[in-house]
């Protein structure tokens, strides 16, 4: 088989494998920062909580992605829903702890203004802290998204597609050009989508919040010209 | 009128406000000072109840603060803190309008409100307000801090320590910006620091704590003149710097740095506004290097002013002058003899420092009176 027709044999297959793969990285991405997020604001609103959670996040963090969607797959089938779940649970993880650890650093002193202000604790959730923990969150959701795109291969070891698709046919037919026909694509995808990623979060950093170079120049230049 | 009744606050059975009384008039500007960890953050945070009390109560206007919302209260309470604390991802004016927000106040009013708020101390609204708090100096956070809580016109402004962590000549301005701001607007003021210098300088009433408890609350004046405590005596010792007598006083030790003032090219009415903006009855006239040039005064401007001319021909020199270097005596001497309202201050080289007043005259008399006792 020449590459050609290797090619145009395996063209729409791959074109659609991207795409389901994709679709499970950006749903699962999204669901686990959602829950990632609530749980981060209920950690530190609650401290006593975190006792039980981490701990559990933990665990279920060490399960190999591989036994889990395994067990989930005899309760819950040989269905999407199953790879989401997985995903999703595995999705947290990332998320909440550079979002929790992102809240808890942010500085008493806007906490103290906040609340100075009239703030009520949602208020200051929403306009300060979320706001000053963000570049935080950003980096666990990049993570996220970069470890999913290689998790999602799993996705093919119940039939339900993506790259992974590829690869275990690749494996099982000791075919190299199957298993870099899926693996190509996913690492090009975690490139991506990281890339993409920083790129939105450089749009919605508000100009105060960027890191110095410039900043710093400019406000020293602004100490300098002082006050009479 | 802000009432404290017995207010008592313990951590952990260590009581550390022992049964605070204070009655607080309306615009009154009241200072608490005394050493650190004697109770002061603590006495002010309780009243917007930052900080709940153990017994006790705080009334305000005759409504004890314990029967309303502390949100809703705090939006009530201007709170200015020594850390600045404004919000890095908002803009100035996204700061300074954080508690119209809240009250919900439509776009347009906040707007208003911010270059009305920006005017107050002389900072451009096209320049500013889309500026983030890392674009400014630290002089100029503080200012924005101090509007961000005047913002909702609280009636009561809570301020601790605002401007420890400013250089000294930063300081100085501000600390006549806020005096002239809470006289300009009648607020009931209070003020936490540990710098005597600055509560002689803004207080109406100096509270004295020590230990949670109240040794002394007068007016700064008698409390110089007969301290009630021999902590206060030491402490004024240590922390009135400038206890030397008044004629060891320079014109620049006792002047004030901040004043209001116009280029010769401005026209009569810029001015006219200008002075309304500035609730005040003349102008200093500098040029672009601020080389002192005269005065110009409402008066003249009425008499002899021309609606579009510049005011270069109303300016008038014969306003009584002296140099940085020169004794404070000598300014003081002049404002008494020339029944002026204020000496110009100008450097050597005839630039504009600044002005001698009257104020500035009995602060200065008030520490020579005590660094005599
Ligand atoms: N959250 C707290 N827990 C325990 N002790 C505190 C707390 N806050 C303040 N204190 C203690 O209360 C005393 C008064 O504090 P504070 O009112 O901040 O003093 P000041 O403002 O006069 O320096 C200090 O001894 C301080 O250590
Ligand atoms: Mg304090």
């Amino acid at each position: 088989m020449t590459l050609q027709h290797f090619m145009d044999t395996y063209a729409l297959d791959l074109l659609r494998a991207i795409f389901v793969h994709l679709g499970y990285v950006i749903l699962c991405v999204s669901i686990g920062t959602v829950i990632a997020l609530v749980l981060a604001v209920l950690l530190t609103r609650i401290p006593k909580i975190s006792r039980f959670i981490m701990p559990v996040l933990s665990v279920l963090q060490t399960i190999p992605g591989i036994v889990f969607i395994g067990i989930l797959f005899l309760y819950t089938g040989m269905r999407p829903r199953t790879v989401i779940i997985a995903l999703s649970i595995y999705a947290i993880f990332p998320v909440l702890k550079n979002a929790y650890s992102g809240i808890l650093h942010v500085d008493d002193k806007y906490r103290e203004a906040a609340r100075g202000c009239g703030m009520s604790q949602w208020q200051m959730l929403f306009s300060v802290e979320f706001p000053l923990a963000m570049p935080s969150i950003f980096v666990g959701i990049r993570m996220t998204t970069i470890y999913l795109v290689s998790w999602t291969v799993l996705a093919a070891m119940i039939g339900q597609g993506g790259l992974g698709e590829f690869i275990y046919r690749g494996v099982g037919t000791n075919d190299n050009r199957l298993i870099l026909m899926g693996a190509i694509p996913a690492a090009l995808m975690a490139i991506g989508l990281g890339a993409l990623l920083d790129k939105i979060q450089k749009k919605l950093t508000p100009r105060g919040m960027r890191e110095p170079e410039q900043s710093t120049q400019q406000s020293q230049l602004n100490a300098q010209e002082g006050e009479i | 009128m802000i009432e404290y009744r017995d207010v008592v606050k313990s951590y952990g059975g260590k009581p550390v406000v022992k049964g605070i009384n204070l009655t607080i008039q309306e615009g009154e500007f009241v200072i608490l000072i005394g050493p650190s960890g004697c109770g002061k953050t603590t006495t002010l945070k309780m009243l917007n109840r930052l900080i709940p009390m153990d017994s006790g109560d705080i009334l305000i206007n005759g409504k004890s603060i314990k029967e309303q919302e502390p949100e809703l209260l705090r939006r009530n309470i201007g709170y200015v803190i020594q850390q600045i604390g404004l919000f890095p991802n908002m803009t100035v004016e996204q700061n300074i309008t954080v508690v119209p927000r809240m009250l919900k106040w439509d776009k347009e009013r906040r707007r208003e409100r911010a270059k009305e708020l920006l005017a107050l101390v002389d900072m451009d609204y096209d320049t500013y307000a889309h500026k983030y708090p890392n674009e400014l100096s630290g002089g100029q956070q503080q200012r924005i801090g101090v509007l961000r809580a005047l913002a909702a016109e609280p009636p009561i402004v809570l301020m601790d320590e605002p401007f420890g962590a400013l250089d000294p000549i930063t300081r100085d301005s501000l600390q006549d910006e806020i005096k002239d701001l809470q006289k300009r607007l009648n607020k009931t003021v209070i003020f936490v620091t540990h710098d005597m210098n600055e509560a002689i300088k803004l207080a109406d009433r100096i509270v004295f704590m020590c230990d949670g408890k109240i040794l002394q609350a007068a007016s700064p004046e008698e409390m110089l003149r007969s301290p009630a405590d021999d902590i206060i005596r030491e402490f004024m010792g240590k922390h009135v710097q400038r206890v030397h007598m008044e004629d060891e006083l320079t014109c620049s030790d006792i002047m004030r740095h901040r004043v209001a003032t116009i280029s010769p090219q401005r026209r009569t009415l810029e001015c006219v506004e200008l002075m309304s903006q500035r609730e005040v009855n003349s102008l200093i006239v500098v040029d672009d290097d601020r080389t002192y040039l005269g005065i110009v005064a409402i008066e003249d401007i009425k008499d002899r002013g021309v609606a579009g001319e510049t005011i270069c021909p109303l300016i008038r020199t014969d306003v009584p002058c002296v140099e940085t270097g020169q004794h404070a005596k000598e300014a003081f001497r002049l404002l008494m003899d020339m029944k002026a309202d204020y000496v110009v201050v100008v450097t050597p080289d005839k630039k504009l420092a600044g002005i001698v007043t009257k104020s500035s005259m009995s602060k200065a008399m008030a520490s020579a009176l005590w660094g005599e006792g």
